[in-house]
């Protein structure tokens, strides 16, 4: 492997990262808030 | 405690200049954010005062009282009654309108018996001589036991002498400016004995309200002492019955208004914008011009974006090293940024004009036009508001449901907004049909892609009504419903406050959906650029023993090896798998793959096709859009993007619900799974049926 | 038959005498909608609802079936 390669596999590593805490860790978070707290936006 | 910011807060009701104040206090050093947890818009910006002080200034959302209705209006009070957030303010401003002072007057009254030392900022005071006020600043400040700031945001004046009272916080009083517990002595003695360490009227808003407060035992104090609902209003309206006989006695002497001055023209123009056939006429006209300007005044700066990122991903593929990484930028990254930033024109038209029409007052008159109509859809004349900020975005536009007061009327809202042609929806309209439409005009000035445009955009709208009328005969839920909205007074927009609106929405846009585009298209490169098994790894064996017979020329061979690469990569593999489900309705396989990655976000649609085209295509087309013209089906020999598969997918972008975060704040709002999972079903279903029915007839 | 606000003609001035405070809104009588003050009727929307009032200065929008629940006493001499 090239040190290009090396780097491009990097940026894919943190793009991915990137998604799936964007995707899956952030509504789980706010899921949590909706079930434990009482205001949760609506009545 | 010296060296630290002092924060400020400011409070006020809607249509008081909060905002102006707020942007003549910061100018553009502000920060927009959420709330934690909530999607309220949480505004802070920094202010330099005399004497090198600093101060936070934090833009409370528009509430008309502490009586909170909204989660909005919550923010104002959890703030306010949490001495330890980190934002409690050391000085509360309340903004008024000297036209309006009584009503303001309310909500200052309130913020005092909090005890915050209060500064009353008197707004539009360069209105006072056209409409014959006058006030005596030192009998106010006395009887209201407060400073006040005489300013005009419009005119800029008095920001100075704001900024010096704030400086000097510590010397303005923080009693209350009456007694309002005398509504009911007996209560609120007993009351006061229970909780001898809390302030009274803290006590009172965490008995009526619906909020969070830490460090107060909410039920303990409520068993105690709760009342019937019908009795607690009762109390809260004597309250505000006191509250204004207080505000009534001390305007009296300090305001005067000399009626014989006052000129209106609020009544005038009230009269032709409400008009029964001329304001509707007027309303469609301001719609017509919005959407023919932003195509047409968008293209030029929309096609050198286009053009500037295809020579720069050029230059890198030339310039650069040649390898891995080298492929990544030309092909993925500097395509995906391009793809992002080729919004900004449309996205900034669009928000200028939204802007343009709230901060008119504009916007009030068209709720007051067509809440009988909407009611027949079973919506109510604030959702108007939604449906048109939904052409920016769906995420805005749903929480600025709030404020209709119906749950029913609110639910349907919410529900059908996402039919409205968002920002996101433009850049895929804009490059189909710059493909399959002809750019001509019709009656010399009707440009047909314009035309179109708007066509897509009554769609939305209209497909939006029809929903909404179903959803009314299906759900069956009865509420309260009432219907209040302020007819604010007519103003010229100010430019720095349409300008920061655009600049912070449009910036919002760009790091928001920006990064997902981007690490969608670095994903999306490595998608198309590696494969599993002999047919990716050995593409150019197999396409020299394809080609024995008559070799092609080198340039034919590469592109030949290219596509033979890109068809057998992963994102290859993945668009064929699901081809034979969207082949009916006019697409191939890349087609397929850029709306899969659509669900992440609508406008990952082009890039998509940017960054597939740019890994497989052939080199002679540069930008985007020619890229797509030349692509041709190898089965028939037809153009991949002709008329049929144009209008299909044109139809399909209109009414598929792709966008999760969309679905996320649906599910914010309703607090349930229930309405978003429906969204997702209904709206996408709906689409596939309708782009299948339009293919198969045009084709 | 009751004077309420929707009895109301246009440009009519008219001071609120009583409503049931259950079925009006909080927000408006935060709004001065409050017995003793004046209201006057500016406008009606196309197909009569909603109305467009003056409220002891503040200008509010609400529907007809709000203003029926309101009472009020016409000021004949429309001062």
């Amino acid at each position: 492997m090239d040190i290009q390669e090396i780097i491009a596999f990097i940026a894919l590593g943190i793009a991915l990262a990137f998604l799936i805490k964007k995707f899956f860790f952030k509504k789980r978070k706010s899921d949590k808030n909706c079930s434990s707290g009482d205001d949760c936006g609506c009545h | 405690m010296t060296n630290q910011n002092i924060n400020v807060a400011l409070i006020g009701n809607p249509n008081t200049g909060k905002t102006s104040v707020f942007n003549q206090l910061t100018g553009l050093n502000q920060q927009v954010g959420n709330y934690p947890g909530i999607t309220v818009e949480k505004k802070i910006g920094f202010c330099k005062l005399p004497n090198n002080v600093k101060a936070n200034i934090l833009d409370l959302p528009g509430t008309y009282s502490l009586n909170a209705s909204s989660i909005d209006e919550n923010v104002v009070i959890e703030l306010l009654l949490n001495k330890n957030d980190k934002l409690y303010p050391d000085v509360a401003l309340v903004v008024t309108d000297v036209e309006n002072l009584k009503r303001n007057l309310l909500l200052f009254t309130q913020i005092k018996d909090l005890e915050i030392p209060t500064i009353l900022v008197i707004n539009m005071a360069d209105r006072m001589k056209f409409k014959g006020i006058t006030l005596d600043i030192p009998y106010l400040e006395e009887h209201l036991k407060t400073k006040i700031a005489l300013i005009s945001s419009r005119k800029n004046f008095g920001i100075d002498e704001l900024k010096k009272l704030i400086v000097s916080y510590k010397t303005i009083s923080s009693e209350p400016c009456l007694n309002a517990s005398s509504i009911d002595p007996e209560y609120f003695n007993s009351l006061r004995k229970a909780f001898s360490n809390q302030l009274l009227y803290k006590l009172w808003l965490v008995i009526t309200q619906d909020v969070n407060f830490l460090n107060l035992e909410r039920n303990e104090i409520r068993s105690s002492f709760t009342k019937s609902h019908s009795d607690l209003k009762r109390l809260q309206q004597k309250e505000t019955i006191k509250r204004y006989q207080f505000i009534n006695d001390v305007l009296k002497e300090g305001l005067k208004i000399d009626t014989t001055i006052a000129k209106d023209f609020r009544s005038k123009l009230d009269r032709v914008l409400t008009h029964k056939v001329w304001g509707y006429v007027i309303f469609f006209l301001i719609l017509f011009v919005i959407f023919q300007s932003i195509f047409e005044w968008s293209k030029i700066p929309m096609d050198f974006i286009d053009g500037t990122f295809a020579t720069l991903s050029t230059l890198a593929a030339e310039e650069l090293p040649a390898g891995v990484l080298t492929n990544l930028i030309s092909q993925g990254i500097i395509p995906g940024i391009g793809g992002i930033l080729i919004f900004i024109p449309q996205i900034a038209f669009l928000f200028m004009f939204i802007s343009i029409l709230e901060e008119s007052g504009y916007m009030s008159r068209v709720v007051f036009l067509m809440d009988k109509i909407m009611r027949k859809f079973g919506l109510s004349g604030k959702s108007v508001v939604p449906l048109i900020s939904g052409t920016a975005c769906a995420i805005p536009a749903i929480m600025a449901t709030r404020n209709i007061e119906n749950w029913k009327e609110r639910l349907i809202t919410i529900l059908v907004t996402p039919f409205t042609t968002c920002s996101a929806r433009l850049p895929v309209y804009a490059i189909i049909i710059a493909l399959v439409i002809p750019d001509n005009r019709v009656f010399g000035f009707l440009n047909m892609q314009g035309m179109t445009l708007m066509l897509l955009y009554l769609l939305g709208f209209g497909m939006a009504i029809f929903s909404a009328y179903i959803l009314n005969k299906i759900l069956k839920i009865k509420g309260k419903t009432y219907f209040v909205v302020e007819m604010p007074n007519y103003k010229l927009p100010l430019f720095k406050n349409v300008g920061i609106n655009v600049i912070e929405k449009t910036k919002a846009f760009i790091f928001g959906a920006g990064k997902i585009i981007l690490a969608i298209s670095i994903v999306l490169w490595f998608l198309a650029s590696y494969g599993p098994g002999k047919k990716f790894n050995n593409a150019e064996t197999i396409v020299t023993e394809n080609t024995k017979q008559n070799p092609l020329s080198e340039a034919e061979f590469e592109n030949a090896v290219a596509s033979q690469k890109l068809e057998n990569s992963y994102i290859g593999l993945m668009g064929k798998t699901i081809e034979p489900a969207i082949s009916p309705l006019g697409y191939d396989w890349k087609i397929g793959i850029a709306i899969i990655s659509s669900f992440a976000a609508r406008e990952v649609f082009v890039g998509t096709l940017a960054t597939i085209y740019s890994v497989g295509g052939s080199d002679n087309e540069v930008t985007i859009k020619n890229k797509m013209a030349a692509e041709i089906n190898p089965v028939t020999g037809e153009k991949i993007f002709n008329f049929a598969s144009g209008i299909s997918l044109l139809l399909f972008y209109a009414f598929a619900m792709q966008c999760a975060s969309t679905l996320a704040v649906t599910k914010k709002e309703t607090n349930s799974w229930k309405w978003p999972a429906g969204q997702l079903i209904f709206m996408s279903g709906f689409a596939y049926v309708v782009a299948l029915i339009a293919y198969q007839i045009l084709k | 038959m009751q004077t309420t606000i929707h009895s109301l003609k246009k440009g009519e001035k008219a001071i609120i005498k009583d409503f049931d405070i259950d079925i009006v809104p909080l927000k408006l009588l935060e709004m001065g909608c409050l017995p003793g003050n004046m209201v006057e009727l500016l406008q009606i929307a196309p197909f009569g609802d909603p109305l467009y009032l003056n409220i002891n200065g503040s200008h509010v929008a609400i529907r007809v079936e709000t203003a029926r629940e309101i009472e009020v006493e016409i000021l004949k001499n429309n001062l």
